[in-house]
């Protein structure tokens, strides 16, 4: 059994007056895939979005509960956020480089951490940051090109090398494949076996095969819910509640 | 007279409208058949039939009307035994005939022109008697006409889409021939500024003094005239003084203008945006003359008043005070065309820098402010024209002569400000002074199309690139 990274425990998220996570108890491994599963609207989002506080952004939107990464609370108010995020990662749903050149993409994280002193040691940063997100070969000889010239599944690898570039510890991934075709999603499938073995990562994915393939670790989420939580081959061949039957057999959501 | 026939008319469509209503109602009842169209649409039909045709004729022989009475009354004159040598002299003999047929004229009358008026009444009289028949003639005929397609149940709808498509078609028409009048006019009274004055000596001079041009007529100047008017007209001046001026302006109102879109975009909640956006808007329905007299009557005196207390030459109405209140009058442009341009730049960027740790402003400054670059570029070139074309704080507040300088605190005066002096009070209308007007206008209108042009193509690139 590894380590636990991020507990969660009695995790409530109200968006106004309407709750949108019910006392969500989960935790996630060191150095394992979680991917977690549900409908849509069911709060798996929500979820990945306390753990690097990216709910703070959302005014009206409040946490209440406890979730700890290493121990030290994530949810306490005089956190340093900057430094949290840091150290938790986060890829979205759509590829989104910024405007900017594909190094000043990744080294934008760097610099703001004041990581990469000299010129050379960012060279170094993006270099390794794209090597690992398995892009540099593609990517080498035209650093200086926009990322939004690259295509959809090359975007999305250079989002993931932009939150590798801060050397995090954590990487949540929220549907990294819904905008990309077969190809690029396979792509970036062989990229999160790789990453495990370095990073604790969460996805969230719509797709079951992509839970199967991908994860140790599966939880299902519905209307806010933690369902149920296990082993992702216990989830899918013997799960023991009636709702993530159904749900993983596509009888609902 | 026309005003009856108006009047008529309109009362006649309106009944017409009802009549076919009913009509065609009581058509479809009678005979049992289905209409080609809602009853009200033959109501239309009628109306449309009944009045176009007969306003337009009403139209076309109210601007023909005069043109040929007069040919006429000139050549009845001249077969009195009236002598006119040319045409000004001709038209006045018109007007006394028009002034004594009015009872308005207290000249001497002799048997020519008794004659004469006695023959324009005549005129007048035949003229407005068969304009009445024509258009009764008109409607009686265009009415059994639409009445007779009525009966036979047309497909009235189609017909009044067609119509209301050219009437439509008609006022897209004048509005573009307006504007291609202005500006054809523009350009023949320059090329007829440009035919007495150099247009190289109007370009790159440095002197503006148009008063100088006494001259009569333009076609009348003497070659040492000439000489004399070849540095009255240096455009430099003006344009130096305008850009000058508008350079103050944009220094108040880019940054204020700038930073208070991204506040209103980024930081503000919804409620201070739902109050504050439209106050920052009311700045820009301010009438700029109210802002003329802010800055000619207060800031400008104010100005002085500091400059003195600190040992500076300070004018009444210097560049700085129209400048900054150009600016002022400037920001809600900036602001409101910046908050749209960075509103609209997609939340997944923002998300994506905070995702590695970046702060709001760090945010602000290295993602949103660079995608959002174009747009910003785009408002503040829109903003640019603006401050060109602005006249009545200018007018008011930097001051006439045409000073070529950079000292902020000296009076200057810009390209529109110099239009206004030229064309204020009596002028001769081909004297090279009241020529330059329209160089000056012509030249405006080219320097803020080209800025308008490359504004709107900076905001349409930026829009293509997330749509």
């Amino acid at each position: 059994m590894s380590n636990i990274k991020i507990k969660s425990k009695n995790l409530n998220v109200y968006y106004g007056d309407k709750q949108a996570l019910f006392d969500v108890n989960l935790d996630l491994n060191e150095k394992e895939v979680t991917a977690l599963i549900g409908p849509s609207g069911c709060g798996k989002s929500t979820f990945i979005r306390c753990i690097n506080r990216m709910n703070d952004v959302i005014d009206i939107c409040k946490v209440t509960g406890n979730i700890e990464m290493d121990g030290m609370n994530i949810n306490d108010k005089d956190l340093d956020v900057v430094s949290l995020r840091e150290r938790v990662g986060m890829v979205f749903q759509k590829p989104n480089p910024f405007p900017k050149s594909i190094y000043d993409n990744i080294s934008y994280g760097p610099k703001i951490h004041g990581k990469g002193e000299t010129k050379s040691e960012l060279d170094q940063i993006v270099e390794n940051s794209l090597k690992k997100s398995a892009l540099w070969e593609e990517v080498k000889d035209r650093l200086d090109e926009p990322g939004t010239s690259l295509s959809g599944g090359q975007q999305q690898r250079l989002c993931i090398a932009r939150a590798i570039s801060v050397n995090p510890e954590v990487i949540l991934m929220d549907e990294p494949c819904s905008a990309l075709d077969p190809i690029a999603t396979a792509k970036i499938e062989e990229l999160i076996d790789e990453l495990k073995k370095t990073y604790t990562i969460v996805i969230v994915t719509h797709s079951m095969a992509q839970a199967v393939r991908v994860s140790q670790k599966t939880g299902f989420f519905h209307l806010g819910k933690l369902i149920e939580v296990g082993k992702t081959e216990k989830i899918f061949k013997n799960p023991d509640n009636k709702m993530t039957q159904d749900y993983i057999t596509g009888r609902f959501g | 007279m026309n005003f009856v026939l108006l009047f008529l008319i309109t009362i006649f469509s309106l009944s017409l409208f009802f009549y076919g209503r009913s009509k065609t109602k009581s058509i479809s009842i009678e005979k049992n058949i289905r209409l080609n169209a809602l009853p009200k649409f033959y109501g239309y039909y009628l109306v449309l039939w009944c009045s176009i045709p007969a306003l337009v004729f009403l139209l076309v022989w109210s601007l023909f009307e005069p043109v040929i009475i007069k040919s006429i009354i000139i050549e009845t004159a001249a077969n009195q035994g009236a002598i006119f040598s040319d045409k000004n002299e001709a038209n006045l003999i018109y007007e006394k005939i028009k002034a004594i047929h009015l009872g308005t004229y207290f000249g001497d009358i002799d048997s020519i022109l008794r004659e004469s008026a006695l023959a324009y009444a005549k005129f007048i009289n035949l003229f407005t008697n068969s304009k009445v028949v024509l258009i009764f003639g008109i409607i009686i005929a265009s009415v059994i006409y639409s009445l007779k397609k009525i009966k036979n149940n047309n497909k009235a709808r189609d017909d009044v889409e067609v119509i209301l498509k050219g009437l439509l078609f008609v006022s897209s028409l004048i509005a573009i021939l307006t504007t291609l009048g202005i500006i054809f006019s523009l350009l023949f009274e320059s090329i007829k500024f440009f035919s007495v004055i150099n247009i190289f000596d109007y370009l790159f001079g440095t002197n503006w003094s148009p008063q100088r041009a006494f001259v009569r007529d333009a076609s009348s100047i003497t070659a040492a005239e000439f000489e004399e008017l070849k540095d009255a007209f240096g455009f430099i001046p003006l344009i130096a003084g305008t850009s000058f001026i508008a350079f103050i302006a944009m220094l108040v109102a880019v940054p204020i203008g700038l930073f208070s879109g991204i506040y209103m975009a980024e930081y503000a909640s919804i409620k201070v945006r739902r109050i504050s956006k439209p106050i920052i808007e009311i700045l820009a329905g301010i009438p700029t003359v109210v802002y003329g007299f802010f800055a000619a009557l207060t800031v400008g005196p104010f100005f002085r008043q500091v400059g003195e207390n600190l040992g500076l030459t300070v004018s009444s109405e210097s560049a700085l005070a129209a400048g900054l209140i150009m600016g002022i009058m400037i920001i809600p442009y900036v602001s409101s065309l910046s908050d749209d341009v960075i509103n609209s730049v997609p939340q997944s960027l923002r998300d994506g820098s905070y995702a590695v740790g970046a702060t709001k402003s760090e945010t602000i400054k290295q993602v949103v402010i660079p995608s959002a670059l174009p747009g910003i570029i785009g408002s503040v070139l829109l903003a640019v024209s603006r401050a060109i074309g602005e006249t009545m704080i200018v007018v008011m507040a930097a001051g006439l002569a045409a000073n070529l300088t950079i000292n902020p605190l000296e009076s200057t005066t810009t390209i529109t400000t110099q239009i206004v002096m030229i064309l204020v009070g009596d002028q001769e209308f081909d004297s090279p002074k009241t020529q330059s007007a329209f160089a000056l206008g012509l030249t405006l209108f080219i320097a803020t199309l080209i800025l308008n042009y490359i504004a709107q193509r900076a905001v349409k690139k930026y829009r293509e690139k997330y749509d």
